[in-house]
């Protein structure tokens, strides 16, 4: 039996694992955002003219769905203002002069025999060392393994990185094979579950024997190979290939029994756990056409995009984008001062070649959106009503089911902005909503007054 | 480079930042691609004059198309090659011996009538080729019928026109020797340019089906329909199986079936719907053939199942993901139950 879900595509991968991880030297000043993660934002807990050493936490909040966040670098605070976000927007942010000295924090002790053997433990450590969901989602890891206490049965391990050009997951699967199966093994434990799955796509294949040759099942793991094809990694899809379990609309994955938590996040807990280290860093993916010299780089967070893309020998040609993660998911950037945060996979420079942008995108009716979509969605009649404002009808398609994969708009031969419309139009959902729940509460505070 | 930064203007946009290489041009090449080897075998058997029926058709369908647009002051839409596969499509299913002004007349009807007056590609509901063939059918029913007699044959019967081997099967109930299985398999028979080798217009099936061009859906239920149906009620002075091979390998069905049905405006796009619609196609090609004046029923069949590709598709509307049939059923039942209940 093979494993995979329904629809799908085969983009063009770009894959260059053959670059070995390198190291990019920290920058002269890191930004670190105060929002790293969903949930609460960080405050900040140094003030300016502080020393700080790397790995020192410098923003916090108490609230459960949170995750705090820690110096990159060894340094002085030179400024506590808003900086630009990589998803957009001013963020607070905390920026260090680093000092070059890397000089570390003793903050975090590598846990003891025992405490590696007790979920509490692990999951206090994950949210002392700001774990988060780090294939993209930066959902607060240790909350989500704490919520799944009792209702989860299966464990998966997301290793399918399916979008192109990354290649983080399978260099660190790579480099540091002992030390990600140690890392999932504390997942496991933590959740409370017998078994992890680790679904990794057939693409890599020489991870999958490496992994397998070290016994993966003395730590409670069974590699689990999926076919090749995009979405694999999304949450659903992986389930889905993996236990053959469909999550229903609305329904959280813990719902049917399994949480999913990436590869990078597994080795996040490793490093947490075993070396007392917070997340500071990660393998960020850099390249596109309009770079010199791609890379895949051990990055520290809050190194700034144009830093980055001087670290790869600058651009051949003058870049037209910067994309954030994979380019079937990621978003644009808006400024080359924005870092990169814990959800950073990769950073992307396109030129216009990779644009494929047409001025009057005609449909069709072609339906190979209707083929693709691993959501069973028609999105060619989503957009339709979409185009035509009709609210009754969009619900009627389903388009709040949309995971905005972008599979439909890939293979678009008519290059519609499909994947663009559905997120509009979700957005436009929850406006609505809003204002529906808005009105009535002006509605029932007017009966209270009478 | 602090200052090359600052002059460098970024684009935004929502995902995918990556698209696939194959547009609409290249969908419409691959179409064309495809057909080559029913123009091949076209050359073959009726010389070079076919030739020039399809490229005055093409040459007059593009033509028909910009100059609407340009009249309408809409945005240039040649470059797609659409009009150039309606202008070959139309002319593969004209006689060999078609008069120049014929192929010019239908592109106009086809053209300017059914595809842009209700829009451009993708808004058409009729089969633009079909609706041209079905309006020069209709026109000029004399010049329409008349099929040349091929190379292959040229010893073989007196005269400079014969009737195709689905007028025989109908009209006479019986087959002349030289209309074997073989030859209408290969494509030495009379018939419309396009439509006689039944061999060359599956090559070109394989390769559209190959490049996901089209589905196999639409063909393979469209041809099963009318096998099964001709298996079933069989036919006079033939064994059934025969009788079924006949079917299934005179007439237009292979072009229709691969080339027509699968237009992308005027078929279902969901999957179950292209089935039925499939289906529906081969019924009423068999009606047709076994009930109607003409002796062919393929253009007929497809043009009337093109108007219920709309409701097709709206009856074929599907569940998202997570939602298993005991879930429809359950919010049937809730759905009955509340009705109960409202009454």
């Amino acid at each position: 039996m093979s494993h995979t879900f329904k629809g799908g595509v085969h983009p063009n991968y770009m894959k260059a694992p053959e670059i070995p991880a390198t190291v990019i030297a920290p920058p002269a000043q890191v930004v670190i955002p105060m929002a790293q993660h969903i949930g609460a934002p960080c405050k900040p807990l140094v003030n300016v003219g502080d020393y700080v050493k790397m790995g020192q936490k410098i923003g916090e909040n108490p609230a459960p769905v949170s995750a705090p966040v820690h110096a990159s670098v060894s340094g002085k605070v030179v400024a506590i203002e808003p900086r630009p976000h990589p998803l957009g927007d001013m963020i607070m942010a905390v920026v260090i002069e680093n000092d070059y000295q890397d000089t570390p924090c003793e903050d975090l002790a590598p846990l003891t025999e025992e405490q590696l053997k007790d979920p509490d433990a692990i999951l206090d450590r994950m949210r002392e060392a700001g774990v988060v969901g780090m294939g993209g989602a930066m959902f607060p890891t240790a909350f989500k393994v704490r919520g799944g206490i009792g209702k989860v049965d299966k464990l998966i391990i997301n290793g399918a990185e399916c979008e192109p050009y990354l290649n983080g997951d399978h260099l660190t699967m790579l480099n540091f094979p002992q030390q990600l199966l140690r890392g999932i093994e504390l997942v496991r434990i933590a959740s409370g579950v017998e078994k992890a799955y680790y679904g990794i796509e057939k693409n890599k294949q020489d991870a999958i024997d490496l992994l397998n040759s070290l016994n993966p099942a003395q730590y409670g793991i069974e590699i689990v190979p999926e076919e090749v094809k995009y979405p694999q990694g999304g949450e659903k899809m992986q389930i889905k290939a993996v236990t053959g379990r469909e999550v229903k609309p609305g329904q959280l994955p813990a719902g049917v029994g399994c949480n999913v938590v990436s590869t990078r996040t597994a080795y996040a807990v490793y490093q947490a756990c075993y070396e007392g280290k917070p997340v500071i860093e990660r393998i960020v993916t850099v390249a596109g056409s309009a770079l010199k010299a791609p890379v895949n780089g051990l990055t520290r967070v809050g190194t700034p995009f144009g830093y980055l893309a001087e670290q790869c020998g600058g651009f051949v040609k003058p870049p037209r984008k910067i994309v954030l993660g994979g380019p079937m998911m990621g978003i644009c950037a808006t400024s080359f001062d924005a870092p990169t945060i814990k959800g950073t996979a990769g950073v992307l420079f396109f030129t216009e070649e990779e644009d494929k942008h047409v001025d009057n995108p005609t449909c069709i009716r072609c339906g190979k959106c209707i083929t693709v979509c691993p959501m069973n969605l028609e999105p060619v009649f989503m957009y339709m009503y979409y185009s035509k404002g009709d609210f009754a009808n969009m619900e009627k398609y389903h388009i709040t089911d949309c995971f905005e994969c972008g599979s439909c708009s890939y293979n678009c031969p008519a290059r519609m902005p499909l994947t663009h419309a559905f997120k509009t139009a979700k957005l436009m959902f929850q406006a609505k909503a809003a204002a529906e729940k808005a009105k009535a509460e002006a509605e029932a505070a007017k009966e209270a007054q009478k | 480079m602090k200052e090359n930064k600052e002059r460098i203007v970024l684009d935004v946009a929502y995902q995918p930042q990556v698209r696939t290489n194959t547009d609409t041009r290249r969908i419409m090449l691959d179409v064309i691609i495809a057909l080559l080897p029913a123009v091949a075998v076209a050359v073959w058997q009726f010389g070079l004059y076919p030739l020039a029926v399809i490229a005055v058709s093409m040459v007059s369908a593009a033509f028909f198309e910009w100059a609407y647009r340009k009249l309408m002051k809409k945005t240039n839409t040649v470059g797609d090659l659409s009009a150039c596969v309606t202008g070959i499509l139309l002319a593969l299913t004209l006689p060999s011996t078609a008069p120049l002004y014929l192929p010019v007349i239908g592109s106009l009807f086809a053209i300017v009538v059914v595809k842009q007056l209700y829009g451009g590609i993708g808004k058409n509901f009729l089969n633009p080729a079909l609706a041209g063939r079905a309006f020069l059918l209709a026109s000029y029913a004399l010049v329409m019928g008349r099929y040349a007699v091929p190379n292959a044959l040229s010893g073989a019967v007196d005269g400079v026109t014969m009737a195709t081997p689905l007028a025989e099967l109908y009209d006479s109930h019986a087959m002349p020797v030289y209309y074997s299985l073989k030859s209408l398999f290969v494509g030495t028979i009379p018939g419309c340019i396009g439509e006689i080798s039944a061999a060359a217009l599956l090559l070109g099936g394989i390769y559209l089906i190959v490049r996901k061009v089209i589905s196999w859906r639409i063909p393979v239920s469209f041809i099963g329909t009318v096998a099964l149906l001709t298996l079933i009620f069989g036919g006079e002075g033939f064994s059934n199986v025969d009788w079924m091979l006949y079917n299934v390998l005179s007439g237009g069905l292979m072009l229709g079936a691969i080339f027509m049905a699968t237009d992308y405006a005027t078929s279902p796009v969901t999957l179950n719907g292209q089935l039925l619609f499939g289906v529906g196609c081969g019924a009423l090609t068999v009606l047709i053939r076994y009930f109607g004046g003409f002796p062919e029923g393929v253009s007929y069949a497809i043009l009337i199942m093109n108007l219920c590709s709309w409701a097709i598709d709206k009856a074929f509307h599907r569940h998202q993901f997570g939602v298993s049939r005991e879930d429809i059923a359950a919010a049937k039942q809730a759905r009955k139950a509340a009705k109960e209940a409202a009454k």
